[in-house]
């Protein structure tokens, strides 16, 4: 697998492809996604020879977020994938692209109640049937957050509090050029 | 459920529902199977599962991450300390701290001893579900050592709850030294035993051998890792792929087979015991003195905001703990990737069309851990 060709490749399906640390945070890329990019994605992930880790959600504001976690077997590659559903807690299936992603799928339904659409069989898995609206992954509105709470905050240069005012125009240069790159 | 009994009965006479647990013995766990049976053969199986469900996954949501750690335990009771070991990291990763030498070495001879005796419960249960008797009394008896000695230290028999942020709970001594040197001898001076008692029987190559039989595309599009994906000649073994703790000091093999059917990943699994005794054998030699915990481990654990995974090989494939946090000491999402989850889920396909004996061969290949896959 030649990842600079597979990047190339994510660039024109993802809005955005951040190189993460692994040491720091323990996988290699992060890929936003669109709702509609996600089945082609998951095409390209398995002609490439990736295999599926998992998928779940988090329940943020402004929507529910679907993560993918995928991983190679010859190199060490990880990578989450990430969308948002759409209104109507929709999201298009995979399940028939990676058939491991079925199950997985189900229990998303449970838990945080997203409807994969195009699913062979999304019944409750893990809940009971009657159970099916229980939802018990989804916060209270006290406890849900915004999605830029939860994402990775630019280190902050505070330790250093008399620092001379460079590092922040360093910083953004930087961060834009690395989205440019990918 | 997708086998409709009202259907069936309308228009294939022939066919008939079997109900295969939650208390069928083969099934080790409440798990439940519904095999849709044309005469001997299975047509359609689709597995229930939910039955031992505890939502670890909201219960991480209520408390600190630190305190997460006896649940991790309670997932795959067989590979506890290797559950501990992977939640620990993650936490460790998240908060930045640096965790002592003799640690890691702790960590890696405790959790290879785990993994042997997961092995070994996984050896002489599948044999008995084969029908064989006497080896699952051979296994108990060298199980029963580790449990000795992983008692002695980490003060229980099954749930560990050894690892702590930053360190382990009791640190070991020589008497865990000598003993489990012991151990590596005895547990050698077996194997010819086994082999020749199990291996080579012919029922037994006659059960295993081109029953279940796996690809690596297979493997991929189910997420299958593991001894399982082993068998089919993969050789990927998170301890090589990722070298997490201080594996990548170690010289071990990673065992493959090539036929991806039960005899293989039966052949992978007998090898990684030798692999893991290696590994200890090493980790014993090296064991530098110092202290059991990182100096500095604040009492409240801030994670920083972001997201955090932590992958481990877990003795049925790959464990991957997924951490979201908003910043606070308390998750704001966990999710845990277990490999039996996976594996199991490719039932269905793998085992369409098989004998109701092979079916059981087949699923005991798989070595599932029931709480691991409801959590």
């Amino acid at each position: 697998m030649d990842i600079n060709k597979v990047k190339g490749q994510w660039q024109k399906l993802s809005t955005a492809i951040e190189d993460v640390d692994y040491s720091a945070s323990g996988y290699d890329y992060s890929v936003s996604l669109e709702r509609d990019k996600v089945r082609d994605f998951a095409a390209l992930m398995l002609a490439e020879g990736f295999y599926l880790v998992g998928l779940m959600a988090v329940h943020v504001t402004p929507a529910i977020e679907v993560v993918y976690q995928f991983a190679h077997v010859e190199t060490r590659c990880r990578v989450m994938a990430r969308a948002f559903v759409d209104e109507q807690v929709e999201m298009p299936t995979i399940s028939d692209i990676y058939q491991g992603a079925n199950w997985h799928e189900r229990e998303t339904r449970d838990f945080h109640g997203v409807v994969f659409v195009g699913h062979p069989y999304l019944e409750p898995l893990i809940l009971p049937e009657e159970d099916v609206d229980l939802k018990p992954l989804l916060k209270e509105e006290a406890k849900l957050k915004d999605v830029a709470a939860v994402r990775r905050q630019p280190p902050e240069p505070a330790p250093e509090p008399k620092a001379k005012p460079e590092p922040k125009p360093e910083a953004k240069p930087e961060a834009v050029k690395s989205q440019e790159q990918s | 459920m997708s086998i409709d009994v009202e259907v069936l009965e309308d228009s294939r006479h022939h066919r008939y529902v079997l109900n295969m647990g939650p208390q069928h013995p083969s099934t080790h766990g409440v798990l439940r199977v519904l095999l849709e049976l044309e005469g001997e053969y299975a047509m359609e199986l689709l597995p229930v599962l939910g039955y031992g469900h505890r939502c670890h996954e909201k219960i991480a949501e209520f408390k600190p991450a630190k305190s997460f750690m006896p649940n991790t335990a309670r997932m795959d009771y067989l590979g506890a300390l290797i559950y501990n070991q992977g939640f620990a990291q993650l936490l460790e990763k998240a908060a930045g701290i640096e965790v002592p030498e003799r640690v890691e070495y702790i960590r890696v001879i405790t959790s290879e001893l785990n993994r042997i005796q997961s092995h070994l419960l996984w050896y002489g249960a599948y044999l008995l579900d084969l029908g064989a008797f006497t080896p699952i009394m051979y296994a108990f008896d060298d199980r029963e050592h580790i449990l000795d000695i992983l008692e002695d230290v980490t003060g229980s028999r099954l749930t560990y709850c050894y690892a702590r942020v930053g360190g382990v709970s009791k640190d070991i001594d020589d008497k865990f030294v000598t003993r489990t040197r012991a151990f590596i001898d005895r547990l050698r001076s077996r194997f010819p035993m086994y082999e020749d008692l199990v291996n080579g029987n012919i029922i037994l190559q006659k059960r295993l051998i081109d029953v279940g039989e796996l690809t690596p595309q297979i493997c991929a599009r189910y997420g299958i890792t593991g001894p399982l994906l082993r068998g089919t000649g993969v050789a990927y073994d998170i301890r090589r792929a990722e070298p997490y703790s201080i594996y990548s000091k170690f010289d071990f093999e990673i065992p493959t087979e090539t036929k991806g059917d039960c005899m293989a990943s039966f052949l992978v699994r007998f090898r990684e015991l030798e692999q893991s005794l290696r590994i200890i054998e090493q980790a014993l030699d090296g064991l530098p003195e110092g202290p059991i915990m990182a100096a500095k481990v604040p009492k409240k654990l801030k994670l920083p905001a972001g997201d955090y995974n932590s992958s481990v090989e877990a003795p049925r494939g790959e464990l991957s703990y997924y951490l979201v946090s908003d910043g606070s000491d308390v998750p704001y999402r966990l999710k845990v990737r277990t490999p039996s989850y996976s594996n199991l889920s490719v039932v269905p396909e793998m085992c369409r069309g098989m004998l109701l004996s092979d079916v059981v061969s087949a699923m005991g290949a798989l070595d599932l851990v029931i709480p691991e896959i409801d959590r």
